[in-house]
């Protein structure tokens, strides 16, 4: 993860750029800077980080003690296969060969998708789990999205009427919710609305053989997703409120804020124009160091509610012992957060000027 | 009168921050507010555009509406349209995150919701370039810019909407002289027609633009008048002491700062800790501004007091004239460097002042009352530092016997009382006040301990005003130097009013407020020490100051006399002569 991002506004690195520098820096540049823009050079530091990731994968099962093949797939699905799957697996792994051709067999096979077969579904690893990443990608992406935009929201009102009722309020009840673990909330959730009210489904993504099309599958969808989000939700906006107001009450005290009361600007524009888009910065620094926490966090959300996510499906893998699918999801996981954190990079760059030539 | 400020008071919490402010301003004005930080000058600056956070009493009233009478909103109407502020470009004045031009467009579009984006953009990119800045910097961050690119750049945001009222808040601060000086132009030009106030503790920057100068201290304006008067002749000791601690390139006055901190909410007049010429009313009663010959000051002793007035002083020595109708004054805490050739009756003068000389006519008056007799009374207050050390301090005393002897002779106090002051002048001249210094002799002392001595002895009576003749003539450069870093310690403590008599005009150059040049009995010139020096008008004052500078075939040969010498010398009716001489 790129270091700079994980500066607020009040400690940020100090980019200033003199005049010289500046004219230097800005348009009128070649096609090759313009290109190294597009991509923080962050990325060599996740191609390292992805490799390692690979390389991990590959040597952990080979460097048991025993059989490779049993590391890989494990005793009980050893047991059951037959000679001939054995020798099949062996050849395709190229078990039977050097260390190199194995790397390069490994390499090959997971860059063409092939992540393992899963023996308790009986299927391709990456079949498994494209059927299921859709619908964590879903309550995660929602959830971190409508935790951060109501965050921010919640934030900076309380930020700016700081030591009001509102602020006290807010301060208090989230700081309250945050400290309950994810799984809590869920079942809490579960318990009210879907076992008492009995207003919201209890399990599931969908309603089975309901066969709803159209807007009534959505709403459909929609109304099982309402409560493993909203707990979700829950959990994540404590401390997103928390930095967002914080970061808005020292940013107040900023002379470019008096600056713009100066100017005439009516309270919505300094609280949003200036100080919220300010605030964006450590925000979305923040934002990127959660996101694995999300999705540990949706693991257990999705065990709860029985959500057919990824989380089901690794607690299905690991009762299963089914290895080869624990390590493609382990490996999907990882490449998720990696990818995620890349984008915050990219987005951190688009939201600070001053980052974009920290390089 | 279109702004007009009365009995603003401001306070945060339990602290008032100003204690009653009157100002006003009409169109065309620029009145500069100057004083340490802290004075409350932003804080007033905040208060007229309503972003000041404490709750405030008074009345300010901006071109005939009063400004505590109207809603937040109309308030926000105001600011950036009629009344904007140039912010100091320190921190991020500008905000980081967007470019330059968006933000003055901002500006725009705020006060005028019917200019469309494109127009406010095209605007702004224009008067970015009134000050300036091309369109290639407008579209830049603030961190691509330079400071003085920045200033600019608020400078550009404060004019969008040709406000009526322009409150610069240090707009030169942390710029290098060049920009500075790019900045004041500009400056310049943007105050032209407007109402302007300029927030500084810079007196150069006020001096080149403002005509009008407000000294503030602890939210009380301390003295008010024409900047350019203020300036070569401040009349409240505070202002004095701000300008004598600003590094102006034409000061000559070693830079002395004023003692102490300032402290907010102290009753009386805010000021009183640190004044040197305090009385008792000082300390109970907040002192009324009064306007005297254009020039408000709030003082209870009506400014810097006069201490030591000579009025036509004449003295005869045996027949021949010493002093003729010689006139000096002298004010608190000031130093006048009498300078001359040997002969020129500075001795006299001093003497005739002690009351070692009678003089035939003329008045000495000290504190507003004339001197009749010289009794324990005057010598408390006026005491004089010779040049021999040696010759001055009896050899046959000891150190503490030394300084305590004025106290005897006064029969001030009891032993323990004596030694007391004794030691605590001691201290304050930098000697050591162990038993074992006390009881040393002059002659294990050295010439510049010796007359570390004669000054302790002098200050052991607390004087207002000190003579010293030629004190350091008889000490090596470095000695004299710490004695007369020593003198203005002093002077910055006691508000000391020295009276400096020297033939050395290098020496007298660094440690005087003024200058008066002696010649032949009487004083041909004098005035401020820079400007004395600078421009030397009388010709005996021009061959001193070359003399001084080693300029030595200025003249030729003759000497050069007052008119009135001349006139004795030469024949009647002998024009020619008296213009040789003259």
């Amino acid at each position: 993860m790129n270091t700079n991002n994980k500066f607020g506004p009040r400690d940020r690195p100090t980019v200033r750029a003199s005049d010289g520098l500046a004219s230097e820096a800005h348009p009128g540049v070649g096609m090759a800077s313009k290109l190294a823009g597009l991509f923080p050079s962050s990325l060599v530091n996740y191609m390292i980080a992805l490799a390692a990731i690979f390389s991990l994968n590959f040597i952990l099962p080979r460097l048991m003690p025993g059989d490779p093949l049993q590391a890989i797939y494990g005793q009980e699905a050893l047991v059951v296969m037959s000679d001939e799957m054995e020798a099949q697996l062996i050849r395709q792994l190229s078990l039977d060969k050097s260390w190199w051709d194995q790397l390069l067999a490994y390499v090959l096979g997971v860059l063409q998708g092939d992540l393992g077969f899963s023996y308790y579904y009986r299927e391709q690893v990456s079949q498994v789990i494209l059927g299921a990443l859709p619908w964590t990608l879903l309550l995660t992406g929602l959830a971190l999205v409508l935790a951060t935009a109501i965050g921010l929201i919640l934030g900076i009102e309380s930020g700016y009427a700081r030591g009001s009722s509102l602020d006290r309020g807010l301060v208090a009840g989230l700081m309250f919710l945050g400290g309950f673990p994810d799984f809590f909330i869920g079942i809490l959730l579960l318990l009210i609305f879907a076992v008492s009210l009995q207003v919201l489904p209890i399990s599931g993504a969908t309603s089975p053989y309901a066969g709803h099309e159209g807007l009534a599958h959505i709403v459909d969808v929609l109304k099982h997703l309402a409560l493993p989000l909203s707990s979700m939700i829950l959990v994540q906006l404590g401390g997103i409120f928390l930095l967002a107001r914080n970061t808005i009450v020292t940013l107040l005290e900023e002379s470019f804020i008096l600056a713009a009361r100066a100017k005439g600007c009516p309270e919505r524009c300094i609280k949003y124009a200036h100080a919220g888009r300010n605030c964006l910065l450590p925000l979305t620094t923040a934002t990127g160091l959660r996101i694995p926490q999300l999705l540990t966090g949706a693991l257990f959300i999705e065990i709860v509610f029985s959500y057919p996510g990824v989380g089901s499906l690794l607690n299905t893998a690991i009762d299963a012992r089914d290895y080869p699918l624990i390590q493609g999801i382990l490996l999907v996981i990882t490449l998720t957060v990696l990818t995620a954190n890349f984008l915050v990079d990219m987005l951190y760059s688009r939201l600070d000027p001053r980052v974009r030539y920290a390089h | 009168m279109t702004l007009s400020i009365r009995n603003l008071r401001l306070s945060f919490g339990k602290t008032e921050i100003l204690r009653g402010i009157d100002l006003d301003l009409e169109m065309g004005d620029c009145l500069a507010l100057v004083g340490e930080s802290g004075a409350g000058k932003s804080t007033l600056g905040l208060s007229v555009m309503g972003l000041s956070r404490g709750s405030a009493s008074g009345e300010i009233c901006f071109k005939g509406r009063s400004l505590f009478g109207i809603s937040a909103e109309e308030f926000r109407e105001l600011r950036g349209a009629e009344m904007a502020m140039v912010f100091q470009n320190v921190e991020d004045a500008l905000d980081p995150v967007q470019r330059i031009a968006d933000q003055i467009a901002e500006a725009i579009k705020v006060h005028s919701s019917s200019t469309r984006a494109r127009d406010a953009s095209r605007l702004a990119v224009r008067h970015l370039s009134n000050v300036g800045l091309n369109k290639d910097k407008a579209g830049m961050y603030p961190h691509q810019l330079s400071g003085g690119e920045k200033q600019r750049a608020l400078i550009a945001m404060a004019l969008v909407n040709d406000p009526d009222l322009l409150i610069l808040d240090e707009p030169t601060a942390s710029l290098d002289a060049l920009t500075k000086a790019d900045i004041i132009e500009l400056l310049r030009s943007a105050i032209v027609g407007r109402m302007c106030m300029v927030i500084t503790h810079d007196l150069s920057l006020a001096a080149s633009l403002a005509e009008r100068m407000a000294v503030l201290y602890a939210g009380r304006i301390m003295e008010m008048g024409r900047t350019e008067e203020i300036l070569k002749g401040p009349r409240h000791p505070y202002t004095r002491g701000l300008i004598r601690s600003y590094p102006a390139m034409d000061a000559t006055k070693d830079l002395q700062g004023i003692l102490g901190q300032m402290v907010h909410g102290l009753p009386g007049c805010p000021f009183h800790q640190r004044c040197t010429q305090r009385i008792d009313i000082c300390s109970l009663e907040v002192p009324k501004q009064t306007e005297k010959e254009g020039r408000i000051i709030a003082c209870h002793r009506g400014g810097i007091v006069p201490l030591l007035e000579i009025k036509a002083l004449s003295l005869t020595l045996d027949c021949y004239p010493v002093l003729r109708d010689l006139n000096i004054s002298l004010c608190e805490g000031e130093t006048v460097a009498l300078v001359g050739e040997s002969g020129s009756g500075k001795t006299s003068l001093s003497k005739a002042i002690m009351g070692l000389y009678e003089p035939d006519r003329g008045a000495v008056i000290l504190e507003g009352r004339r001197v009749e007799k010289r009794d324990s009374a005057f010598y408390s207050r006026v005491q004089m530092i010779f040049q021999n050390p040696r010759e001055s301090v009896s050899h046959r005393m000891n150190v503490l016997n030394a300084v305590i002897e004025p106290l005897l002779v006064q029969k001030k106090g009891s032993h323990e009382q004596r030694l007391q002051r004794a030691k605590k002048v001691l201290s304050m001249v930098e000697l050591p006040i162990d038993d074992d210094f006390l009881k040393r002799y002059p002659h294990q002392l050295s010439g510049g301990e010796v007359q570390r001595v004669a000054i302790a002895r002098a200050l052991a009576l607390g004087p207002k005003l000190l003579i010293a003749d030629e004190p350091t003539s008889a000490l090596d450069p470095s000695v004299q130097a710490k004695i007369l870093k020593l003198l203005m310690n002093l002077q910055d403590r006691m508000g000391l009013a020295i009276l400096f008599i020297t033939h050395d005009i290098a020496l007298a150059r660094k440690i005087s407020d003024r200058m008066a040049v002696m010649q032949s009995g009487r004083i041909v010139e004098e005035g401020a020490t820079n400007q004395l020096l600078s421009h030397p008008s009388h010709p005996y004052t021009r061959r001193l100051v070359d003399c001084a500078s080693g300029r030595y075939d200025g003249g030729n040969g003759d000497i050069i006399l007052d008119r009135d010498v001349a006139e004795l010398i030469a024949e009647p009716g002998d024009q020619s002569a008296l213009e040789k001489y003259c």
